[in-house]
């Protein structure tokens, strides 16, 4: 990484015009997402820049890609979903590259819909006039019975990730149920699930905003449960970069958490939030319509066409009261996360000793760039 | 009209011979440009998509020999899934890159499926790209056999002790008298080695 001369500055954003003339690039990587407010906020409101930063956002069109590119130092840090870091620094799926996690960018904002062809069998096989919200999983108990006995194929779900906290829900949900062996799940990128809902390629998912909202919008997906409603305040995305570039630029890094901090803090009231749908959709990251983005991060889980929505306060969070509750890097995330890929049978049982597993999970919490971060912003 | 047989048979031959690829490309000038770089070659590309979630369902009915994809496609992720999934044979998977710094991708990507990168559809390099990942493709699973051989070994190895301890106690023999009892008594049935122990263990067990 170069340090650099800036040009003069030509935003907008008068109030927060770079203090200094050195800046550091950096190259930040992420699916383009509802979650991804806190880094376009950052970008837009120009706290990149109050840190010292020449941040070049690189939306990337898969995860697989965006982690690749991240192992091999195309690009500098990126925003994963929360078990990549673990998946990569275990080499699950991957080569194996130790990750540092510095802080959560956000917690929940999965849901899981069904295809209307799906609700209708659930609602005549219960005898029921409406679906529950939250939907719990066992509603699909009779209806996978019935689609075994006429021989007909396994309900299959997808998810937009293998190593994804979605896969995790997913899974837990319908474990809830005794029902997580009846069911094959599939991996779709997130762009893909309303299509895939329409063409019956799949009966249902579990896939993060804005894309549940979406498939609503398009009358192709009925949403019965949010993230929320199985793993509450569970931490979905994070930032990352590789343990060795943690290392080498500690300054670097915890400036990066110190800009993001201040988008996550400013996402907490509903005014910035719907302010930050409107910066999403006309910054040509997400190309959803408004009324797609905003429900979310609003706090309103749509559920069906011309339903009235669903309150779930915590739909999207990134930040409370202080920033250790949500945001800190912590060891029992990692545990979690670890427990849940033991679990689903992702990490086979013998290739880790106990100390070697401890070894990683601690290199992985990077508390002391939380902590400087902290400190930037004391200043 | 025999020689439009032979002809017809030596076509049927070489399209078995050849080995198939599925390209997943949205850009239709690149993947002409790919398909006419293996002309003549022992690689051909039989199926052309472009990006889509029906991508699982095809690599499972197409059984290609290799898969090519943009590194930048969405589907990726779909493909990555290909070997957490038991249910599909692994496939070696060739990405594709047009950006410059390709190489450093190249260096590191080898998650369980081989993957290289090509920058440009120069005939020869496109090749050479290919057998490279097939060749990388089919150590990684002859390593992976093997480790799976030796694992079996060593669980055989185990079952065969144990056999071999029970028979010195039960039947007081010296551990040179009770292989060649084992060894005697596969050879007399035609079994294993491993699975007369196997029996064996859970008779004297049985009997205690």
């Amino acid at each position: 990484m170069n340090i650099e001369m800036t040009k003069q500055s030509t935003t907008d954003q008068k109030q927060n015009i770079a203090k200094s003339d050195v800046l550091t690039p950096l190259t930040l990587g992420f699916v383009s997402l509802t979650d991804s407010a806190p880094l376009i906020v950052a970008q837009r409101l120009g706290y990149f820049r109050q840190f010292n930063l020449d941040v070049t956002l690189c939306p990337q069109n898969s995860w697989s890609t965006l982690r690749d590119k991240l192992q091999t130092g195309l690009l500098d840090a990126a925003q994963l979903l929360a078990p990549m870091p673990l998946a990569s620094s275990l080499g699950l799926g991957s080569m194996q590259v130790q990750m540092s996690v510095p802080m959560v960018l956000s917690q929940n904002g999965n849901a899981i819909s069904l295809s209307p062809v799906l609700c209708h069998e659930i609602l005549r096989n219960n005898a029921l006039a409406e679906l529950p919200f939250p939907m719990p999983a066992s509603l699909l108990r009779e209806t996978i019975e019935q689609r075994k006995k006429r021989g007909e194929a396994a309900l299959r779900f997808a998810t937009v990730f293998p190593y994804s906290c979605h896969q995790y829900q997913l899974i837990d949900w319908l474990k809830q149920s005794d029902l997580h062996n009846n069911v094959d799940i599939i991996t779709i990128p997130p762009s893909e699930m309303s299509n895939s809902l329409e063409s019956g390629l799949i009966d249902g998912f579990c896939v993060g905003g804005p894309w549940n909202a979406k498939s609503v919008r398009e009358g192709t997906g009925i949403t019965v449960l949010t993230s929320y409603n199985i793993w509450q305040d569970a931490a979905e995305k994070v930032l990352g970069t590789s343990y060795a570039f943690a290392k080498q630029h500690p300054e670097t890094m915890a400036r990066l958490c110190a800009a993001l901090l201040l988008s996550c803090e400013w996402l907490q009231s509903l005014p910035n939030r719907f302010e930050a749908a409107k910066m999403m959709a006309e910054s040509g990251y997400l190309p959803e319509p408004i009324d797609v983005i905003a429900p979310s991060l609003l706090g309103s889980c749509l559920t069906r066409q011309n339903a009235t929505p669903q309150i779930v306060p915590n739909y999207n969070r990134f930040f409370f009261e202080n920033a250790s509750i949500v945001n800190a890097p912590t060891i029992e995330m990692q545990e979690l996360l670890l427990n849940k890929m033991r679990e689903t049978k992702q990490l086979p049982q013998e290739k880790f000793s106990a100390d070697a597993l401890q070894k990683i999970l601690e290199n992985m919490v990077n508390k002391s760039c939380f902590e400087r971060a902290l400190a930037l912003l004391a200043k | 009209m025999k020689r439009n047989d032979k002809r017809n048979q030596s076509a049927q031959v070489n399209n078995t011979n050849k080995l198939s690829i599925l390209l997943i490309d949205d850009n239709e000038s690149r993947s002409a440009q790919l398909i006419s770089a293996l002309e003549n070659s022992r690689y051909q590309v039989s199926h052309l998509l472009t990006s889509g979630a029906s991508l699982l369902k095809k690599v499972d009915e197409l059984k290609p020999d290799m898969v090519v994809i943009d590194i930048e496609s969405p589907d990726r992720d779909i493909l990555d899934s290909l070997h957490t999934l038991s249910s599909f044979n692994p496939k070696p998977i060739v990405m594709f890159s047009e950006q410059e710094d390709s190489e450093t991708i190249t260096r590191s990507i080898k998650s369980g499926v081989s993957a290289y990168v090509c920058g440009n559809a120069d005939p020869k390099r496109v090749r050479a790209i290919l057998d490279a990942a097939l060749a990388r493709f089919e150590d990684y699973q002859s390593v992976k056999q093997e480790l799976a051989n030796t694992k079996h070994e060593l669980e055989a190895k185990k079952i065969i002790d144990s056999a071999k301890r029970l028979l010195m106690q039960s039947r007081n023999m010296s551990e040179n008298e009770a292989f060649h009892a084992l060894r005697k008594m596969a050879m007399d049935t035609g079994q294993k080695l491993e699975d007369v122990a196997k029996t064996l263990i859970s008779m004297l067990n049985t009997i205690k």
